[in-house]
């Protein structure tokens, strides 16, 4: 379903990702971890297109250099700091929706399902950084996406929004939905992923099972 | 590029100008300066017993000339760099749409709304002047309104060059105001410092002129009013005699145009590649 070969990132003279390769099949859920710095983000701004790369990334079969638009169709993302402009909360989703072509009718569902149905007319500016990432998740849910591509998903969540947001990220799970998911949480990373992928200094470390992630300790960066 | 996607970007920014108070305190400002130069023109032109409309309009030119870029400029420079720092483009590059789609559509909106602030404060200005004073040159009034929105175009176009080269609010900011002094003061005296100087000719003097799009549009509107050649000054006297009226009229407005498009181009030449944090 996602297919990296030899991504190669270079930022400001620096090397961000060094040759990173793995894939994703269909219905599986995979975990990147790694100190900052190692990578994980930039993995997925390769795939979301947002930052220029060299090497093959595909999703779903479709290029995301080449074929974007349906590469990303594909997608649902939640980055780690969600903001929506000025927009309200319900503009946002609207806007979404018409982007990607599904019926506005959904919106004030997929505002409920993240417990935001009360805030609807309120600007995202205003949401604490919680309430952004929910207003993110609902975004990124409005289209019902086959692959998920989840940036530190619960960084900015209190104790109840972690648990809401992986008891909906392990239906999705269930539900056959791809998880590709960068964190540092060990019980976010137990629970959801079926694999680890260890970035260090931008290059891949062997697989690791998930249970082994609480053993792992944070590493000095390459520079 | 698909016109859908592009529109739905468009009319998102024109929601999001809308609730700037930057832009709205610009659009307010904008209506009152108008009425109040319309009423002022007219109140002179009791006195002196000219035409209330043309008074008005060259009033009205003057106020475009030294307002709608300022706003413009700082409104293309918030753009793309306002939303680059904030991370909302992240957010909507993730979507399915393209970077041209997004450039386009975001000049587009801005363009929209800007055009919808200079329709109501100068249809309101042209309606009290015209109910007051008689119609006077209407035409004239309507060329005005088209030279502004013209203007704005180009401004705006060179806003979100700065916006794509710069990559933050602060400096965009910054940029754009830099631009401004260029544009409406830098430009004039740097013309009239090298013409002293360097003992440039009338040649010279118009082909630098060409370079700045308000001095153009000032020409232009000017060209749109009078003919006469001690309001034209040197370089619309030069552009009259070497082209005539209609042809320097067409040459500024081209060049107007080919400036918006250049800058749009430029600036898209920095967006395409960017990286989105």
């Amino acid at each position: 379903m996602i297919e990296a070969r030899e991504l190669v990132l270079t930022l400001g003279g620096r090397r961000v990702l060094d040759g990173v390769s793995f894939s994703v099949a269909r219905g599986e859920a995979v975990a990147l971890v790694g100190p900052n710095g190692s990578g994980k983000t930039s993995v997925l701004r390769c795939l979301l297109g947002l930052v220029p790369y060299c090497g093959q990334a595909r999703i779903d079969g479709h290029d995301c250099a080449l074929e974007p638009i349906a590469a990303r169709a594909c997608v649902g993302y939640l980055p780690q700091r969600s903001c929506f402009a000025d927009s309200t909360a319900e503009e946002a989703l609207r806007f979404v929706a018409r982007v990607r072509r599904v019926n506005p009718a959904r919106v004030p569902l997929a505002l409920q399902q993240v417990g935001l149905q009360s805030c609807a007319r309120q600007r995202a500016r205003t949401f604490s950084g919680g309430m952004q990432q929910r207003l993110s998740l609902a975004a990124a849910l409005l289209a019902d996406p086959p692959v998920l591509l989840l940036d530190e998903p619960t960084a900015s969540l209190d104790r109840g929004g972690q648990e809401d947001f992986l008891r909906i990220a392990s239906e999705l799970r269930q539900g056959g939905h791809t998880l590709l998911l960068s964190s540092h949480r060990a019980e976010e990373i137990d629970r959801l992923a079926d694999r680890v992928l260890e970035l260090d200094g931008g290059r891949l470390e062997p697989d690791r099972r998930p249970e082994r992630i609480v053993a792992l300790r944070p590493k000095k960066v390459a520079s | 590029m698909r016109a859908r996607e592009t529109l739905l970007v468009a009319a998102r920014e024109v929601r999001e100008a809308m609730r700037s108070r930057w832009f709205v305190l610009s659009a307010a400002s904008f209506l009152v300066l108008s009425l109040g130069l319309s009423l002022f023109g007219l109140a002179g032109a009791q006195r002196s017993g000219l035409a209330g409309f043309d008074r008005t309009t060259a009033g009205l030119l003057n106020l475009a000339l030294l307002f709608v870029p300022l706003v413009t400029l700082s409104l293309g420079g918030l753009g793309l760099a306002g939303e680059l720092e904030d991370g909302s483009l992240a957010v909507l590059l993730a979507q399915p749409i393209t970077r041209a789609e997004v450039y386009v559509g975001k000049y587009v909106g801005l363009l929209g709304a800007m055009a919808t602030s200079i329709f109501t404060g100068f249809g309101l200005a042209g309606l009290v002047v015209g109910a007051l004073a008689g119609g006077g040159n209407a035409l004239v009034f309507l060329q005005l309104v088209g030279l502004t929105v013209l203007l704005a175009a180009v401004t705006l176009a060179v806003g979100t060059l700065l916006s794509a080269a710069l990559g933050s609010r602060a400096k965009a900011v910054g940029g754009a105001f830099a631009a401004w002094l260029a544009l409406v003061y830098g430009s004039d005296l740097g013309t009239i410092g090298l013409a002293a100087a360097r003992s440039l000719t009338p040649g010279q003097v118009f082909a630098l002129a060409l370079l700045n799009p308000v001095e153009q549009a000032r020409v232009l509107g000017t060209l749109a009013l009078t003919g006469r050649p001690d309001v034209l000054g040197v370089v619309g006297i030069f552009g009259q005699d070497l082209l005539g009226t209609n042809g320097l009229s067409l040459l500024l407005a081209a060049t107007l145009a080919a400036s918006a498009a250049g800058a749009l181009a430029g600036g898209w030449a920095l967006f395409r590649k960017a990286v989105v944090p």
